[in-house]
């Protein structure tokens, strides 16, 4: 049993006028790469304001380490994040900046500051004043603060914004080494869906304040391949049917669906099988979408 | 609350505000030493004081302009952090929402007080070293003179803090604290040109924050130091709260 580090709990902020988030449930386990996703202004930034203390909640509970309320609130120092754009007094080098926030935590291993430059690779950087930087190094210098204190859970909002492709793979290393090396539990929020398939575990979808979805990234994969869909009034029968006329790379799935993806497997010998051998056919077709399809048709579900 | 402390005071040594309230300060005050005149701004009437008062406390009667010096320090350690955007950092890592304003708040009420009290001690230093005893006074005597304005400038402060954290922009917050006292003089003065208002302004004249400094300083009876006083006390309250409350309940951008 893998350990809960975030749990949150019909999780809802009300503004004035709207509600960005609505009863929102997640679970993010030890060591996970947890990917946030959702359309601009779906309430990913929300959720991560919730849960990082930016933004009080109006209704429901954030659970960290386990614990909740004042005690919650005591684990923070155990979370490092970049929420938004990164934000450093511009008149100060990136070194500066660093010792600054060291200082507010009590950071007194000042080595600490050189580890996270050099692990975003802006070692070189190290005296360049935060005015002078590019988006690029801006988002970088955000993630060796969030990583700063050494921290168990790392949180990042939109960390790809601005990145070109060579920083953008480069960034992806390094979420993968903080996880592996470090053993900390990232959660990443984005709207572009590869990206974050590219490196995160487990998914949570959302859009319009609500969750859609929360998978992980074998059953998104198995929501994505190609297959042939057969929903029958048996299960059992049908899957022995199947693997009697070869087909053995199939998936039973609740309620009466099994998802076939062999690709030798014609649908039509299958569905004359299944009918011969007196199984009650409820519908046979081909699945399969690429992963924004696969995202635009959860958030047309909600749009609906 | 000591590490902020530690943090701030490594930022600010680094800021243009911490060499601009310096120079300033310490500049015009260097003027009344070289040319043996009291200088500064004031917005009400001259103040009426003994010859035999020496050139260091007529100077400390002066220190209106400390009201804009001020402004300086706090504007660099507050509005400076909403400016940049900081503040959310500090929050999701070191602090609380509620922590984060109690530490900010005394951490920039005791520095610009102490920012205060030492460029008007190196003041009277630098003044008793060249000038000598002639125009300046003994320590108790200036440092009675000096204590006397502290908790106006104590409320000047707090008021500054909680202007600082309702307003977060920097250029509302200058815009404000620059033109109230200006606002609070006009206004009163037209009501002293009209006749039926005019023993109303002229009593709440009295309570103009240079007017106020300088009777502090010099002049003022027993029972206007002690009303002075008690105002004090109750915008450092009233500053706290407000500003505590304004603070937690909005949202941080």
């Amino acid at each position: 049993m893998r350990d809960i580090v975030l749990q949150t709990r019909q999780l809802t902020k009300r503004y004035k006028n709207f509600t960005a988030v609505e009863g929102a449930d997640m679970t993010v386990y030890k060591g996970d790469i947890y990917g946030l996703i959702g359309r601009n202004g779906a309430g990913k930034t929300t959720m991560m304001k919730l849960v990082t203390g930016l933004t009080e909640a109006s209704e429901g509970k954030v659970t960290l380490f386990g614990k909740t309320g004042a005690a919650a609130e005591r684990e923070k120092r155990r979370i490092g994040c970049l929420i938004e754009n990164p934000a450093f007094f511009g008149n100060m080098t990136a070194y500066q900046n660093l010792r600054y926030y060291c200082l507010l935590k009590g950071i007194t291993d000042l080595g600490r500051i050189d580890d996270a430059l050099e692990l975003v690779q802006l070692s070189d950087a190290r005296d360049k004043k935060f005015r002078k930087f590019s988006l690029g190094m801006k988002q970088r210098l955000g993630i060796a603060f969030a990583v700063l204190d050494d921290p168990d859970i790392v949180i990042l909002d939109e960390p790809i914004n601005g990145l070109d492709p060579i920083g953008i793979s480069a960034l992806r290393d390094t979420f993968r080494r903080l996880a592996r090396e470090r053993g900390i539990t990232l959660i990443i929020s984005s709207h572009i869906l590869s990206e974050l398939y590219a490196v995160a575990n487990r998914f949570l979808f959302i859009e319009q304040g609500k969750v859609l979805k929360e998978v992980t990234k074998q059953e998104l994969d198995l929501e994505c391949s190609r297959c042939i869909v057969v929903r029958t009034d048996d299960t059992k029968k049908t899957a022995t049917l199947l693997e009697g006329i070869g087909i053995k790379d199939y998936k039973v799935i609740d309620g009466g669906e099994l998802r076939v993806y062999d690709e030798g497997a014609r649908p039509e010998v299958i569905a004359r099988t299944l009918v011969q051998n007196d199984v009650s056919l409820v519908g046979l077709y081909e699945s399969g979408v690429s992963l924004e399809d696969y995202f635009k048709q959860l958030v047309g579900e909600v749009s609906r | 609350m000591i590490n902020m402390s530690k943090a701030e005071l490594y930022r600010i040594v680094k800021s243009r505000g911490f060499i601009l309230f310096w120079l300033l300060s310490i500049g015009t005050l260097m003027i009344s030493v070289i040319y043996h005149q009291t200088g500064g701004i004031s917005l009400g009437a001259p103040l009426d004081y003994d010859e035999s008062i020496k050139m260091d406390i007529r100077q400390t009667a002066m220190n209106f302009s400390f009201y804009f010096y001020l402004m300086i320090p706090v504007f660099t350690i507050i509005s400076g952090e909403f400016g940049e955007h900081t503040v959310k950092n500090s929050i999701t890592s070191a602090f609380s929402k509620r922590g984060f304003y109690v530490a900010k708040f005394f951490f920039t009420f005791v520095y610009t007080m102490l920012c205060f009290l030492a460029a008007n001690y190196f003041f009277y230093f630098i003044n008793k070293a060249v000038n000598g005893e002639e125009y300046s006074s003994p320590i108790g005597e200036y440092s009675k003179a000096l204590f006397a304005q502290v908790p106006l400038f104590m409320a000047v402060v707090a008021a500054f803090i909680f202007l600082a954290f309702l307003l977060r922009k920097g250029a509302a917050f200058n815009a404000v604290t620059i033109i109230t006292p200006i606002l609070y003089t006009s206004v009163l003065l037209a009501l002293y040109s009209i006749e039926s208002t005019k023993k109303i302004a002229t009593k709440l004249l009295n309570y103009e924050l240079s007017t106020m400094i300088g009777k502090l300083t010099i002049d003022g009876t027993d029972s206007y130091k002690a009303r002075c006083y008690a105002a004090s006390a109750a915008v450092i309250v009233l500053s706290f709260a407000l500003g505590y409350f304004s603070w937690t309940k909005r949202e941080i951008d």
